[in-house]
């Protein structure tokens, strides 16, 4: 076949010109490259840098100096208090997120009347930003005028005087029904999402044949979604693992450091007592610690190939 | 603008007072516009706290230190708990972003070593400032020195001072009946033991309706109280030799678990309450004593409530009723007030400063502490003894009069290399004591990270800026 003279003048241009091939494509992804490296590359190894100096409040000291700021990191307690507290209301809130959203979400994937209005109600506390919803919250419950105590002062049928945000025994049930109440929503629509796309044939035989609804959300509806629900357990155990937010917003880490994570652990050291170079070695352990989790979590639920 | 229009007629009224006649001897203020008009059509920046406070620039002293020299002033806001970050990083960016920027007295070491303030002293010789400067309450005027430098003014005479209802304290059953139970008379408390002990008669006679008194307890305010009171008591932060800490000492427990009893005699959930749950419940009625800062003295006898800018502040039910007094111990905690410095990395030092001396001039100064809505407190010989001021509301000389002895008995927050960190482990230990930790637990925990904060500084550095901390006459009481 001939190949027209005009096309393959510029092929010729393309292929064996100054933007040959091989070129052209680096040259076409160089703006994404970067912005990537501008945005996260570049102060991940300027964070790295940091952390090997010795920068704090009193100096801004940038020799080297040796892993000092890593080793301060493994004897701090308070440190691992908050990753611990962090881990902690992951494995907790994590699993309660999944079920609720789960179950709405299997009550809303058949067509009902008003679906749509509910499942757009149901969305609403994701839209709203953490902070704000933090906030919102911590209203709700202040221990005079907040309506958590007046209604649970109902049923009791006295004035109760839960001091929800100061009170070690209450405060993690706070922040637990604020996380579930602002991140469920996330869990409903992307299982509603993924039960959207099952084979309702599949489901239809095994009624025929008289599986159980057990039986068919186990066998039928569960390994059809994995996929979907493997990808949104990941984004929201790292979305826990990194909450600042909500914390903030209802108790900077209090009562002490009750409630302390160790990403308002990382700001406190890095914003307020401007201990800059051992926040950057947090930061770094946290970095390393998530990418190594979530390496591990692509490789199980394989959609990293 | 409404908002605006809603202060127009207390600021009309200042400015025509501020920039009336000029006087016959040129003063501080007059000395400053002066020199500052060869600066006509230049933009200072000021950073200044976001809310109440900003307004005092935004709407009085910035506009007419323009009206005055043609110098326009900038106002940028920045939330209380935002403001050092926001000194420190500018800074150390070398930006040059402020001119201008108030600060308190805790973050003076940091800043100064830093490099971040600019040493004042030839200025205020250069510009004749050292007599009004003398004029500064002793107490205060010493807030801005550090290894004998002046980097910054005292502009704030922010003090925790004992109110309470005077009426309650004046009735002849309540009085009989408190004698009767404790064995001497009702009066103001001069120890916290009577403190408590009316707090308790109060709360036990009359609530729900009133309670004894309630407290901040807000995190990142309640170690204020804590530092007055351990301080009254006989603590000391540190063991100046070894620089170890002494907060968890038999002082400290006794004085943390004495805040947790007094919790019985106030409010429910008054461990959660921050200043402006206080304030409601005082203005309201609803507490026969508070601990609080100076404005709720002006704003409680309904004096410029009526602004658009403090249309949230609860009414006064209590106005012609409240008493001033120091709080017991008699050795008030400073707690906060700003100090007025200049940006080192300002591109028109001389100019920042002429209007910090301006704003902190004894005519002008005076003004800004009228001003209802602006939060700026006396501080000043001269305001505690003006007569304008004490013709504001009846009970303004009162007020006033005890301002001053507070001034004089009161006790420096601890100003020391990074006391924010130092701050932020004693609040946490109180909270977490309120929390339900041990009291002794809570205090062990935060007396060792204050030892690792200092061994982490260097035991040297550190004991050098607390024994220059230390050496000032409001340490400790007295």
């Amino acid at each position: 076949m001939s190949v027209p003279r005009a096309t393959a003048a510029v092929s010729e241009q393309w292929v064996g010109g100054p933007f040959g091939d091989s070129r052209f494509k680096y040259f076409l992804i160089a703006p994404a490259l970067f912005i990537m490296l501008s945005i996260a590359l570049f102060p991940l190894i300027n964070l790295l840098v940091v952390s090997f100096q010795g920068i704090s409040i009193i100096a801004e000291n940038k020799s080297f100096h040796g892993i000092l700021n890593y080793q301060r990191l493994a004897g701090d307690s308070r440190m691992w208090k908050s990753l611990l507290h962090t881990v902690g209301l992951l494995l907790v809130a994590l699993p309660i997120e999944l079920i609720f959203g789960m179950a709405m979400a299997l009550l809303f994937v058949d067509k009902m009347r008003g679906r749509q209005i509910f499942v757009a109600l149901l969305v609403l506390p994701m839209v709203i930003a953490p902070i704000v919803a933090g906030a919102t919250w911590r209203l709700m419950f202040d221990n005079q005028f907040g309506p958590i105590n007046q209604i649970i002062g109902w049923f009791a049928g006295r004035d109760v005087t839960i001091v929800w945000l100061a009170d070690s025994s209450f405060v993690w049930p706070a922040i637990l029904a604020t996380e579930v109440w602002h991140s469920t929503p996330f869990m409903f629509i992307i299982l509603l999402a993924g039960l959207a796309g099952v084979d309702r044939s599949q489901i239809e035989s095994a009624q025929i044949d008289g599986a159980s609804a057990a039986r068919i959300f186990f066998k039928i509806i569960l390994p059809a979604i994995r996929p979907v629900l493997a990808v949104a357990i990941l984004i929201r155990a790292l979305d826990l693992f990194r909450i600042f937010d909500i914390i903030w917003a209802l108790t900077r880490g209090g009562p002490g450091t009750v409630t302390e994570t160790i990403s308002t652990f990382t700001f406190v050291k890095a914003f307020e007592q401007f201990d800059t170079s051992f926040a950057a070695a947090v930061a770094i352990t946290v970095v390393l610690i998530l990418t190594a989790v979530t390496i591990y979590a692509l490789r199980r639920i394989e959609i990293a190939r | 603008m409404k908002f605006r229009l809603g202060l127009g007629s207390v600021v009309v009224t200042l400015l025509l007072s501020a920039a009336g006649p000029p006087a016959l001897a040129q003063n501080a203020a007059d000395t400053a516009v002066e020199a500052a008009k060869k600066f006509s059509g230049t933009t200072l920046n000021l950073l200044w706290q976001a809310g109440l406070q900003a307004n005092d620039p935004l709407v009085f002293s910035g506009p007419l230190f323009e009206e005055l020299t043609g110098v326009k002033i900038n106002v940028v806001e920045v939330p209380l708990t935002e403001m050092f970050s926001k000194i420190l990083i500018e800074h150390r960016a070398r930006t040059g972003s402020f001119d201008v920027m108030p600060a308190t007295p805790a973050w003076l070491p940091d800043l100064i070593e830093a490099g971040a303030l600019e040493p004042l002293d030839d200025f205020v010789d250069q510009f004749g400032y050292r007599e009004e400067f003398a004029d500064i309450a002793p107490v205060y005027r010493v807030m801005g020195e550090y290894k004998g430098q002046i980097y910054a003014f005292q502009d704030d005479g922010d003090v925790l001072i004992n109110y309470y209802r005077k009426d309650l304290f004046a009735d002849e059953s309540n009085k009989s009946e408190f004698k009767a139970k404790f064995g001497y008379d009702l009066a103001p408390p001069t120890t916290w033991e009577q403190f408590s002990q009316i707090s308790q008669f109060f709360t036990e006679k009359f609530a729900p309706d009133l309670y004894g008194s309630a407290r901040i307890n807000a995190p990142g305010l309640v170690h204020y109280v804590f530092q007055e009171r351990f301080r009254n008591d006989g603590g000391k932060f540190f063991d100046a030799d070894a620089m170890k800490a002494q907060i968890n000492d038999d002082v400290g427990v006794a004085t943390l678990q004495a805040m947790i009893d007094e919790h019985r005699f106030m409010p429910p959930g008054v461990e959660a309450w921050g200043p402006i749950e206080v304030l409601s419940a005082w203005m309201a009625g609803d507490l026969a004593m508070m601990g609080w800062w100076p404005p709720p003295g002006r704003w409680s006898a309904g004096y410029g409530t009526e602004v658009e800018a403090l249309a949230w502040l609860p009414k006064s039910t209590v106005a012609g009723k409240v008493g001033y007094a120091l709080p017991p111990g008699g050795a008030p905690e400073l707690a906060a007030g700003f100090v007025l410095g200049v940006s080192s990395s300002s591109k028109n030092k001389e100019l920042a400063y002429l209007f910090i001396q301006w704003m902190n001039s004894k005519d002008i100064s005076l003004q800004r502490t009228m001003l209802p809505f602006a939060l700026r407190d006396p501080f000043r010989t001269s305001h505690f003894r003006s007569d304008e001021y004490k013709a504001l509301w009846p009970a303004a000389p009162e007020y006033l009069e005890t301002l001053e002895a507070a001034a004089n008995a009161g006790l420096a927050d601890l100003s020391i290399r990074s006391t924010a960190a130092y701050e932020d482990a004693l609040t946490r230990a109180i909270s977490a004591a309120f929390g339900g930790t041990g009291v002794k637990e809570a205090l062990d925990t935060a007396a060792g990270e204050w030892d690792a904060l200092t061994k982490q500084i260097g035991l040297e550095t550190q004991k050098s800026s607390y024994l220059e901390w230390a050496s000032k006459s409001n340490a400790y009481p007295r």
